[in-house]
């Protein structure tokens, strides 16, 4: 009986505990929550944050090194000479996220919208590697987009899965970026069963297994 | 314990060590039960039905907070499933096998039932933000609960293995 009380206090002191903060187990999948510029309802309110890095330009070629937001939802490494430096002594890059969240007709946005400057180009010969983190309570993105209005035409990057919960495409402009996938098809990688619902009817699952077979199991013992 | 999760913790944050890590990881944990009998881990096979079962209500218990506010959580990428499994044994036999039937011989069911909870949310202080140890430690403690009100390691290891698959 007392060992009964204790297991059920235990899942009182469980069940809010985790209500408190956004679903996930993350052992070690995705540590970082994810802060959305529009947060879907199961998110935190955390926002997303900007970065900026100075980069040397030493005897006209930039020097390898990277430029990230603070909280490292997006991360850009650039090649050494992947400026076409024109006489500057270093190169300045900026990353913002952007404060709305347009929705293009044909896309749909898993990751926020940042908005990528420098003042100095690219050398197209030598792509920068563009990863955004996105967040276990979305689907997974398919793609990179890229656009330089964030109200006009997106276009798509050849984009790979980089690390858990990542990924990369290789960008030789600079602009806006995004990741997301077809609106017009299922979420890319996911298994949905019941219009999406997975986790519940998982749970629901459990919860009618362990009910019908529990009490015979339970029964049985007794009997003998 | 806390050397080989704070260890995985940090491996996993290379790049292509993230599979690596869990593996390893999983299976170093699991060396802390070597020499230890089963039946003093709470691995014993007596009613192994009925663990199972209690370790689909754990399952269920862990996920309920998730699933009642979230509806389309993706699954785990196929590839990280594996090592999520070999992760979440390890972590059970480490933490609720060998470290509680260490603490319970040396103080009782309350030393134990505390210590490995502690243990358990230290170790993961690296790899999980600070708002969320708190989620990590009530699941800590229910898991050791249920291996000190049942005496058995087989319910927490189903659990631990389906909420980490879920989510």
């Amino acid at each position: 009986m007392k060992q009964g009380a204790l297991l059920a206090l235990g899942v009182i002191f469980y069940a809010i505990a985790a209500w408190m903060v956004a679903p996930g187990f993350y052992d070690g999948f995705n540590p970082s929550p994810y802060a959305f510029t529009c947060p879907p309802p199961q998110a935190g309110d955390t926002k997303p944050t900007s970065g900026h890095v100075d980069i040397r330009v030493v005897g006209g070629v930039s020097e390898a090194n990277s430029a990230f937001t603070n909280d490292g939802q997006l991360v850009i490494g650039f090649l050494p000479g992947a400026f076409i430096a024109g006489g500057k002594t270093s190169i300045s890059v900026d990353i913002k996220p952007l404060d709305t969240c347009p929705n293009p007709t044909g896309i749909r946005f898993v990751t926020n919208i940042y908005q990528v400057t420098a003042d100095a180009m690219l050398d197209p010969s030598k792509p920068a590697n563009l990863v955004l983190q996105f967040s276990n309570l979305v689907p997974n993105p398919s793609t990179v987009y890229q656009a330089s209005d964030p109200n006009g035409q997106w276009s798509t990057l050849p984009s790979q899965p980089g690390q858990p919960f990542t990924i990369a495409s290789r960008i030789t402009t600079f602009g806006y970026f995004a990741g997301g996938y077809p609106a017009t098809s299922p979420p890319p990688g996911s298994f949905t069963i019941g219009g999406g619902q997975i986790l519940p009817i998982v749970v629901a699952m459990l919860i009618v297994v362990v009910v019908l077979v529990g009490l015979p199991l339970a029964v049985i013992p007794r009997r003998r | 314990m806390l050397a080989v999760e704070w260890t995985r913790a940090v491996a996993m944050r290379q790049p292509g060590l993230a599979i690596p890590g869990l593996v390893l990881g999983g299976a170093a944990l699991a060396l802390a039960a070597w020499r230890i009998p089963p039946a003093k881990l709470g691995l014993g096979t007596t009613r192994f039905g009925l663990r199972v079962l209690g370790g689909l209500a754990l399952g269920a218990v862990l996920l309920l907070p998730a699933a009642v506010r979230s509806s389309a959580v993706p699954l785990l990428p196929a590839g990280l499933a594996v090592a999520a499994v070999a992760v979440s044994i390890g972590e059970e036999v480490a933490f609720r096998g060998a470290l509680y039937a260490a603490l319970e011989d040396a103080g009782g069911a309350p030393l134990a039932i505390i210590g490995s909870t502690v243990m358990w949310t230290l170790a993961h202080a690296l790899s999980h933000p600070l708002p969320f140890l708190g989620a990590v430690a009530a699941a800590g403690l229910l898991l050791a609960l249920w291996r000190w009100a049942c005496n058995d390691l087989i319910g927490p290891i189903v659990g631990h293995v389906i909420a980490d698959l879920a989510l």
